[in-house]
């Protein structure tokens, strides 16, 4: 017994305590992008009044399964004239920054695989180089339609970078830290003490802005089927397809988490006697689970908008009103 | 009659005010070196309605210029029937529109009556009108569904197929058949309806306007972005209209009150009740406003025909075989994407010497050359959405 206490005390150390939740915190990603898929699938089904998937296991639960080993045989096929490391470097650079802003959520207390004290900082950084994976895929494909998807996703994305960040702010100047487990401590006791009610213009303006960076419908317009027919990811199939999806899938997960995080209070507990101790991260995943399911409805109800329309949102209505509501937050700080 | 109701609208924009300023300009063109991209949309691309192709000249994503390309599907319906007897035509009609194919069965049959000396039992002309009305319910309410398809949204469509699907039921009990129907013949129509049919297709109809509007008019007419993608998209003034020949919908959305049902009357029409559809403002939601307000008219005139309808035969007298003498018949109804009209020329045998359709699909195609240039590259799916155009049609 004693050796077991003490290999996990090893273990607990850096830096085998970095490694294996670096490794959790993978799996967790693909993971979540696998259940992901499959959620969204049953609730689209629900939404239009029909089953989903519901033949692979006990009410299609093995779907996502056969999902995986279906795109695993399937061949990966390029264009004759794409710019091969381009086309193939291109998912991977989508996944890479998703999977890797994981590690520094705090999930429960104590629980982040890297506790740095510029985690939004290294949040804004690393999720921007996102936009640089589409337009590798859109420009190595060496198709027009491919290229107007890029080109509208790199715009729309470094769009949005904008209000996103500054919405941000607010939250760090009431926390004082960059630190998101500090911005989580923060919010402690109750709801009433989440970042929500005080910077709700800036709530809505990350979520929006979450919505356009992770290309959800009212946003998809990089991928915008009907109109150019997949964009970006018009020539991938097979497993780089299947990157490209789950990179998709993980950012939604990403900025649910994000969301949860910066203005629901994380882990808290919505009221100070539900505390759950070490197993909050179930309040950090309902929560996540209830933003992801937002996102999900917004999609399967409405339209998608035009490019220059995007941009009048983006430029002429969020941007304004993060810079408007941070001079309110700032004199408020003054005052009180 | 159409003189009246044909008004310049003040301040439509031009087309060559709507192009790309940029690439029309050859200072900034050369300094900059632009060029426009050329991009083919289709024939395989997903949104464009069967097999059509669009070679699109694009600067960046305004479309400068749009060139149509038909034929893909290559039917030659109308050789066909010049190899075919009078009654053998009438099932190929059904293959030019397969979204409202009574209506064209509806009208080569008028074609071919205005050559005959048949009489057609009142029954079978209440009956025509009955199956023609679900027939433009189980158009129009699809294809709204279709423009948010376009759009990007998926689930109106589900919505809107459910009625479809029972509409098509209905078909299913009269004919025997959801998609290629054969109903109407020369001289009325196949058989009487099943018992008891036409009081659950009154039940029927009679929910339906409250559903419609609960699950698809609500939320598509009052959805902010489905406004703001239609509203000023695909503008033409009445002029523009007329002048290309559009008709239906897209035509009364201009504001010219055209409908064959009122203005050349057939059928049992003048003795129904009903009003044309008009909305001034000439774009994409104006159709679309007139679509929708059209599928109340229908439920309106489909209850006023279940309550008239008289008993008796539903099939005249047109002899063993059909031989019409020689001369020219012509027939038009008002089919949900515009007027459908059939010329057959006679020279006395039993088949016809020449059959043109006129249809409504190839017609409003012709809207695009002009309409288009000047929108963005995402515009071209409302605008196609305001055509509704079907490839039987256009591919005759």
């Amino acid at each position: 017994m004693g050796q077991v206490v003490e290999f996990l005390n090893v273990l607990n150390q850096e830096p085998w305590r970095f490694i294996i939740g670096a490794f959790a915190v993978l799996n967790l990603v693909l993971g979540s992008s696998a259940v992901l898929v499959m959620a969204e699938r049953k609730v689209a089904g629900y939404f239009q009044l029909r089953f989903g998937p519901n033949r692979v296991g006990p009410r299609g639960l093995l779907q996502p399964l056969a999902d995986v080993i279906k795109l695993l045989t399937k061949e990966n096929t390029a264009p004759g004239r794409a710019d091969m490391w381009i086309f193939l470097a291109a998912p991977i650079a989508m996944l890479l920054p998703v999977a890797v802003v994981w590690m520094v959520i705090p999930f429960a207390p104590e629980t982040v695989v890297a506790n740095i004290n510029v985690a939004i900082l290294f949040f804004v950084a690393i999720t921007s180089v996102g936009a640089l994976g589409v337009i590798m895929a859109g420009y190595g494909s060496r198709s027009n339609f491919s290229l107007l998807g890029a080109l509208r996703g790199a715009a729309q994305m470094i769009s949005y970078e904008v209000p996103l960040i500054l919405s941000l702010l607010g939250v760090v100047m009431l926390t004082g830290s960059l630190s998101l487990v500090d911005v989580v401590n923060a919010q402690g006791g109750g709801f009433w003490n989440w970042y929500l009610l005080p910077q709700l213009p800036m709530f809505i303006t990350f979520y929006i802005a979450g919505l356009a960076e992770t290309k959800r419908v009212p946003f998809d317009l990089p991928e915008g089927e009907s109109e150019i027919v997949g964009g970006y990811m018009i020539e991938y199939s097979g497993m780089t397809w299947a990157l490209i999806q789950a990179a998709e899938f993980a950012g939604m997960a990403l900025m649910s988490a994000m969301t949860t995080t910066l203005f629901l209070g994380g882990w808290q507990p919505p009221i100070a006697f539900l505390d759950l101790g070490q197993f909050n991260w179930i309040w950090f995943a309902i929560k996540t689970s209830v933003v992801i399911f937002t996102f999900q409805w917004i999609r399967w109800s409405i339209p998608r908008l035009r490019m220059d329309q995007l941009m009048d949102l983006g430029w002429k209505v969020l941007t304004p009103l993060t810079i408007v509501w941070l001079v309110v937050t700032a004199g408020a700080m003054l005052v009180f | 009659m159409l003189g009246e109701e044909r008004k310049l609208r003040e301040g439509a924009p031009t087309l060559s005010g709507r192009v790309s300023a940029r690439l029309a300009n050859p200072d900034i063109r050369d300094e900059f070196g632009l060029e426009a991209m050329d991009m083919n949309m289709g024939p395989q691309h997903p949104a464009m309605h069967g097999l059509l192709r669009l070679i699109l000249e694009l600067d960046g994503e305004t479309v400068v210029r749009c060139d149509p390309v038909m034929g893909y599907l290559h039917r030659c319906q109308e050789k066909i029937a010049e190899n075919r007897m009078y009654p053998q035509i009438v099932p190929l009609t059904d293959r030019l529109d397969y979204l409202a194919g009574m209506m064209n069965e509806h009208g080569y049959c008028l074609a071919v009556e205005d050559l005959l000396d048949v009489e057609i039992p009142p029954r079978a002309e209440y009956l025509r009108v009955l199956v023609s009305e679900l027939m433009r319910l189980a158009s129009h309410i699809p294809s709204v569904g279709f423009l948010m398809l376009e759009l990007g949204a998926f689930t109106p469509i589900l919505y809107a197929f459910r009625e479809r699907e029972q509409i098509q039921s209905y078909f299913e009990a009269i004919c025997g058949a959801r998609m290629m129907f054969h109903y109407i013949r020369i001289g009325g129509v196949k058989a009487d309806v099943p018992e008891g049919l036409l009081e659950e297709i009154y039940e029927y109809v009679d929910g339906l306007g409250a559903r419609f509007q609960a699950d698809l008019v609500e939320l598509v007419v009052g959805n902010e972005i489905y406004i703001s993608r239609t509203k000023g998209v695909g503008m033409m003034t009445p002029e523009q209209a007329v002048e290309i020949g559009v008709t239906g919908p897209p035509l009364r959305g201009t504001g010219v009150g055209f409908d064959s049902r009122r203005d050349y009357p057939y059928s049992v029409y003048p003795e129904l009740d009903f009003d044309v559809i008009t909305d001034d403002a000439g774009d994409v939601a104006a159709s679309f406003r007139v679509r929708i307000k059209e599928v109340f008219e229908s439920i309106k005139i489909i209850k006023q025909v279940i309550e008239k309808m008289p008993e008796g035969a539903v099939l005249g007298d047109t002899g063993r075989r059909l031989r019409p003498k020689e001369g020219d018949g012509f027939g038009r109804v008002e089919s949900p994407r515009g007027e459908f009209a059939v010329h057959v020329v006679s020279d006395g045998s039993d088949s016809p010497y020449r059959v043109h359709y006129r249809d409504p699909s190839f017609a409003n195609m012709m809207l695009l050359q002009e309409v288009i240039p000047g929108h963005y590259l995402p515009d071209i799916m409302p605008i196609m959405g305001m055509i509704d155009p079907v490839s039987g049609g256009w591919d005759k």
